[in-house]
C-alpha cells in the first residue's frame, strides 16, 4: 500500500504540473495521430529505425509489459484477496503463453544492461545512471522470478518466497518510475498521441490577449510541461542535432531536462533565458531533427521558438537579428534590397502577372527568387520546364517576405504583419494553387497560413517537375556521380525525399547518399535565421562546413541542392574550404538534360 | 533669417553641420543664414565653419556648455533664438539633437519637424518632407505655427555642396546667462565604444578580394592596386574565414556594410550575403573572369577577364595619370 500510495502521490504531483500549466491540448486530425500512436507505440518504429538492435531489444521488453499488464493485475488481485482467477483454465493457459515473453524480455534487458554499462555511447551521458541499472535489474529479477514460478514448488516456502519478491519488486517499481525517465512508459504513449500531426508546428500568438511568448517558466504551455516529464533521456534530439554535431553548446535534451528540472523544483517564476543559457537558444537552425526523431512524442521547436518569443519581446535577440528584422520591416525582405530588382527579372524572364482565369499555377518567387542571382537562374530553368511541358503560370506583381525568418526566430508580430499581407495579396489575385521552389516557402505558405485561415495547395517545383517528366529519360553510358543534399524543410518538414532522387536518377544520375539523408538530413546551418548570423566566436565549425564535408566524402563530383539557403550556405562552405565541387540546382539540372 | 544650429565635438565640427549648412543654402533664397555654434571654447570650431557663404557666425560660449546636458543646451540655444529671432531653424538630426529639441521647440511654443529629407514650396508656403511609418511612407509636412524648428537627416543633403565665401564670414560672441544648478544632468565622461581597428565604412574607397585572388601569395597585387588608388582593402568571407585577410575587413551580412564612393572588387563571384554588404557603394566596379558571375548584376562598370593581367595594367595607369 505504501508503494502504491508513493506512486500516486508522484503521479498526482505531475499531473497537477500538467494540468496548472497554460493552454490546452490539441487532439486535431485524430486519423493522423492514430496511425502515428499505431506505428510509434505499439509497432515501435521511432525506437527501432534509428538504433535497430537496441530498438528491438526495447521492443520485446515494451511488448513483454503488455503481455504481463493481465498477469500482474491478477496476481494483485489474488494478493489482495479480492478475487482469484489463477485457478481459472485459461488464466493457466495465458500463464505458458507468457513464458517465451519472459525469456524475450530477460534477453532484451540483458542486452540494453550490456549496453549501457559496457557501451554506452556519448548520448546517454557520461556517467552510468544508477537507476537505469537499478530498474533493468528490477525487471530481470520479475523475469526471472516469473520463469522460477514454474520450476519451484507452489505453495512451498520457496514458493511464497518466489512469489513475495515478485510482487514486492514490482510495487518498488512503481514507486520508483515517477521521478525517473521510466515514467515514460506511463507518458509517453499520451504524449505521442498529443504530439502535432505536423513536423514544427508552432502556433500563433494572440496579440489581443497580450501574448508575448515564453518568458517564464510558469507560462509553459501543457504540452512542453508533459514533454519535459516524458523524456526518455534517449538522446537521440542530441545525436541528429547539427549545432551538437558541429560541436556547439545547444543539446536539445538538456533544454528537456532542464525545463524539467525547473518544473519539478517548483520554479515556476524563473525566466527561462536563465535556466537555459540564453545563447544555445539562438543556435537553433529549426531543422526539425530532434522533435522528427524523438522516439516520446516530444516537441522541441514550441519550446525553442516560443522561449525565443519571450526574448524577442524583450528586446533580447541577438544583434545580427535587428539587422534582417529592420530590413523585413523597412522593406519587406530579408536582404533590405529594393523591389525594383524583382520587377527587373520579372520583365527579363517574360513573365506574366497572375490571372486565375488563364493560368494553373502562381509560382511564388520569394526574395531568393526576386533578389539573388543564382537562384534566379534555377527558376528561370523551372519556367523553361514549365513552358516546354504546357504548363500555364504567372506570378504576382508584389510579394513580401512570406515570414520563416521573422516566425523561426520568434518575432511573431513581425510574422504576422507579413503573413496577412500576403494573404490578402494571394486572396485578392485569386490563387488558389501555388509552385514554389523554395522549401521554406513551402511549409510557410502552405502550413503556418492555415492558421489564418489561408487554405491554398502550395506545392514544390521537384513535386510538380518529377510528375510533369515522368516519362523523361537520359540514358548514356556514363551516368554522373551526384550527391543530394536533403533541404530540411523539404525532406524532413514535408517529406519529398523521392521526388528529387527520381528527377536525378531518370535523368542520369548515379545518386551517392550521402551520411544523413531523405527524412534526416543533416541541415546546412541557414534555418531558424542563422543565414544572417556573424561568424561565431563560439565552440565548434560552422554547421555548413560540417555537411559540406559530408557530401564532400561522397566522393561525388556535383552537389545538387533544392532550396536557396542550402544552395548559398554550401556554396560559401566550399568557397571557405576552397574546393571545386560542382553546385547546381535541382531545376537547372532537370532542364539541361531534358531532351 | 535661417538660424543653423551647429553641432561640434570637442572643437570639430560634424560633418552633418555642414549638411545643414548646405540645407540652409539651398532654401535660402536671399534670406541671411546664421550659424551658432554652442559650447564651451568654440572660437575655433566657429572659424572652421565661417569659411561658409553664411552671413555670420555666432558662438554661444558658456563653461556650462561643456559637456553636452539637454538642460544646459535646450536653456542656452531658447536665449539664441530668442535674441536673432529667425524664421526657421536647423538642426542636424543627430543623436544630441534628437535629445534636446523637443525640449526646446515645446519651451519655446514652436512647431517641429525631425527627420526632414527634402524642402518643397507649396503656393510659397515652405513644406517639409520627411519620412513616416520607418520610411513606408514619405509625409509633405506644413508647420502649424510661425518659425518652426526642423532636424535634418543626417545623409540627406551632401556636405560637398556648400558653398564657400570669398572671405571668412564675421564671427561674434553671443552672450548666454545659465544657471548651473539649473542644470540637473551630470555627466559622465564622455566614452567610445571599442571601434574595430579598421572602419571600413568610413572608407571613401576600397579594394575588395574575393576567391578570384587563389592564394595568400597574391594578395600584394590587390595591396598595390588599393595603395595606387588611396584605398582600403577588403574582402569576401572566404579570404577572411581562410585567414588570408583579418575578420575585421570583411565585408557582407555576417561583416561589414560598406557604403564607398568607389567600390573595386576583384575576383569576387558577387553571392548575395556580399552584396548586401556593399550595395549602397556609390561606384562599383567589379573584374571577374566569368561573365556570368552576379557581381555584374550590380556593377556600374565591370571588365571581364583574369585578374592579374587587368589588376597590373591599371596600376600602371594610375602611376601614369599621376605624371600628367
Amino acid at each position: 500500500m505504501a508503494f502504491l500510495g508513493a506512486f500516486l502521490v508522484q503521479v498526482a504531483a505531475r499531473v497537477r504540473l500538467i494540468s496548472a500549466a497554460a493552454g490546452s491540448l490539441s487532439v486535431d486530425r485524430p486519423a493522423v495521430r492514430l496511425r502515428r500512436f499505431l506505428f510509434d507505440v505499439l509497432l515501435q518504429r521511432q525506437t527501432i529505425r534509428e538504433r535497430p538492435w537496441v530498438g528491438v531489444a526495447h521492443a520485446f521488453v515494451f511488448w513483454g509489459f503488455l503481455a504481463f499488464s493481465g498477469y500482474t493485475i491478477v496476481e494483485f488481485l489474488r494478493g489482495l484477496g479480492l478475487v482469484d482467477l489463477t485457478e481459472h483454465p485459461l488464466f493457466l493457459a495465458y500463464r505458458v503463453a507468457l513464458l517465451p515473453w519472459a525469456i524475450a524480455v530477460l534477453v532484451g534487458i540483458t542486452l540494453l544492461l550490456i549496453r549501457r554499462v559496457l557501451f554506452r555511447p556519448a548520448a546517454l551521458g557520461e556517467a552510468i545512471s544508477t537507476e537505469s541499472v537499478a530498474i533493468a535489474l528490477f525487471i530481470a529479477t520479475l523475469m526471472v522470478t516469473y520463469v522460477l514460478g514454474f520450476l519451484v514448488d507452489e505453495g512451498g516456502t520457496m514458493g511464497d518466497a518466489n512469489w513475495w519478491v515478485h510482487m514486492i519488486v514490482i510495487l518498488a517499481f512503481m514507486a520508483l518510475i515517477p521521478a525517473s525517465k521510466h515514467f515514460h512508459l506511463v507518458l509517453s504513449p499520451i504524449t505521442v498521441f498529443l504530439k502535432s500531426p505536423e513536423l514544427g508546428r508552432v502556433g500563433n500568438l494572440d496579440f489581443e490577449k497580450e501574448q508575448v511568448g515564453l518568458e517564464t517558466v510558469k507560462d509553459l504551455e501543457k504540452k512542453i510541461v508533459l514533454d519535459a516529464l516524458t523524456c526518455v533521456e534517449c538522446g537521440r534530439c542530441q545525436v541528429n542535432c547539427p549545432a551538437w554535431g558541429a560541436g556547439k553548446e545547444l543539446n536539445p535534451k538538456t533544454l528537456i531536462l532542464q525545463t524539467q528540472d525547473a518544473l519539478v523544483a517548483g520554479r515556476r517564476e524563473a525566466k527561462l533565458g536563465e535556466i537555459y543559457s540564453e545563447k544555445v537558444l539562438w543556435q537553433c537552425t529549426t531543422c526539425g531533427a530532434c522533435e522528427n526523431q524523438c522516439p516520446v512524442g516530444i516537441e522541441h521547436l514550441p519550446l525553442i521558438i516560443g522561449t525565443r518569443r519571450g526574448l524577442v519581446s524583450n528586446g533580447d535577440a541577438p544583434p545580427y537579428l535587428g539587422g534582417m528584422y529592420n530590413n523585413l520591416e523597412r522593406r519587406s525582405n530579408i536582404w533590405g534590397l529594393g523591389y525594383e530588382q524583382r520587377q527587373k527579372f520579372i520583365e527579363a524572364a517574360g513573365l506574366e502577372m497572375f490571372d486565375p482565369a488563364r493560368h494553373e499555377w502562381l509560382v511564388w518567387l520569394g526574395c531568393a527568387g526576386a533578389f539573388e542571382a543564382d537562384y534566379q537562374k534555377s527558376l528561370r530553368a523551372l519556367f523553361d520546364i514549365l513552358r516546354t511541358k504546357n504548363i500555364s503560370f504567372g506570378v504576382l506583381e508584389k510579394e513580401r517576405c512570406n515570414g520563416d525568418p521573422a516566425k523561426r526566430t520568434g518575432n511573431e508580430y513581425l510574422f504576422q504583419e507579413l503573413a496577412s499581407g500576403n494573404i490578402e495579396t494571394l486572396r485578392n489575385a485569386g490563387a488558389t494553387r501555388i509552385l514554389t521552389s523554395c522549401p521554406h516557402c513551402l511549409k510557410t505558405l502552405g502550413e503556418d497560413y492555415r492558421r489564418f485561415g489561408y487554405v491554398a495547395e502550395v506545392v514544390h517545383s521537384s513535386v510538380l517537375v518529377a510528375g510533369l517528366c515522368g516519362d523523361d529519360r537520359r540514358e548514356g553510358p556514363v551516368r554522373e556521380s551526384v550527391a543530394f543534399h536533403d533541404p530540411c524543410y523539404l525532406g524532413r518538414y514535408a517529406g519529398h525525399v523521392e521526388e528529387p532522387r527520381q528527377l536525378l536518377t531518370r535523368l542520369g544520375a548515379d545518386l551517392r547518399e550521402p551520411v544523413r539523408n531523405r527524412d534526416n538530413p543533416f541541415c546546412c546551418g541557414a534555418g531558424g535565421g542563422l543565414l544572417f548570423a556573424d561568424k561565431e566566436e563560439e565552440p565548434g565549425t560552422r554547421i555548413s562546413d560540417v555537411r559540406f564535408k559530408q557530401l564532400q566524402e561522397t566522393g561525388a563530383a556535383m552537389v545538387v541542392t533544392a532550396c536557396p539557403f542550402c544552395s548559398i550556405m554550401l556554396k560559401g562552405a566550399q568557397a571557405t574550404a576552397q574546393a571545386d565541387t560542382q553546385f547546381v540546382d535541382l531545376m537547372t539540372f532537370v532542364k539541361e538534360r531534358l531532351q | 533669417m535661417i538660424l543653423v544650429i551647429a553641432e561640434q565635438h570637442g572643437g570639430k565640427m560634424v560633418r552633418a553641420t555642414w549638411e545643414t549648412v548646405a540645407a540652409a543654402q539651398q532654401i535660402a533664397a536671399g534670406a541671411p543664414i546664421v550659424v551658432a555654434v554652442p559650447g564651451a571654447g568654440v572660437g575655433e570650431a566657429a572659424r572652421e565653419i565661417a569659411v561658409a557663404a553664411v552671413h555670420e557666425v555666432v558662438t554661444v560660449d558658456h563653461q556650462a556648455l561643456g559637456s553636452y546636458t539637454p538642460d544646459g543646451y535646450s536653456a542656452a540655444l531658447e536665449q539664441a533664438i530668442t535674441e536673432l529671432a529667425p524664421s526657421l531653424v536647423l538642426l542636424p538630426h543627430t543623436y544630441q539633437t534628437r535629445d534636446f529639441a523637443p525640449t526646446l521647440a515645446a519651451r519655446m511654443n514652436k512647431p517641429l519637424v525631425t527627420d526632414v529629407t527634402a524642402f518643397k514650396r507649396r503656393d510659397q508656403i515652405l513644406t517639409f518632407v520627411r519620412p513616416m511609418f520607418q520610411g513606408k511612407l514619405v509625409a509633405d509636412v506644413v508647420a502649424d505655427g510661425p518659425d518652426p524648428i526642423a532636424t535634418l537627416q543626417v545623409g540627406a543633403f551632401r556636405a560637398d555642396l556648400v558653398a564657400k565665401g570669398t572671405a571668412p564670414a564675421p564671427v561674434r560672441p553671443l552672450t548666454v546667462s545659465l544657471d548651473e544648478t539649473s542644470i540637473r544632468e551630470r555627466p559622465e565622461a564622455p566614452f567610445r565604444q571599442a571601434r574595430q581597428a579598421v572602419d571600413l565604412s568610413q572608407a571613401e574607397r576600397i579594394v575588395a578580394v574575393g576567391r578570384g585572388i587563389k592564394g595568400q601569395e597574391h594578395l600584394p597585387v590587390a595591396q598595390n592596386l588599393a595603395a595606387a588608388l588611396g584605398a582600403e582593402l577588403a574582402a569576401s568571407r572566404p579570404i577572411c574565414d581562410a585567414g588570408w585577410l583579418p575578420m575585421e575587413r570583411q565585408v557582407g551580412s555576417s561583416g561589414q556594410t560598406v557604403a564607398p564612393k568607389l567600390y573595386l572588387a576583384l575576383g569576387i563571384s558577387g553571392a548575395i550575403q556580399h552584396l548586401v554588404g556593399m550595395k549602397g557603394s556609390s561606384t562599383i566596379a567589379a573584374i571577374n573572369k566569368d561573365p556570368d558571375a552576379p557581381i555584374f548584376e550590380v556593377a556600374d562598370y565591370g571588365i571581364v577577364g583574369d585578374l592579374f593581367e587587368v589588376v597590373p595594367a591599371l596600376i600602371e595607369a594610375l602611376k601614369e595619370l599621376r605624371r600628367t
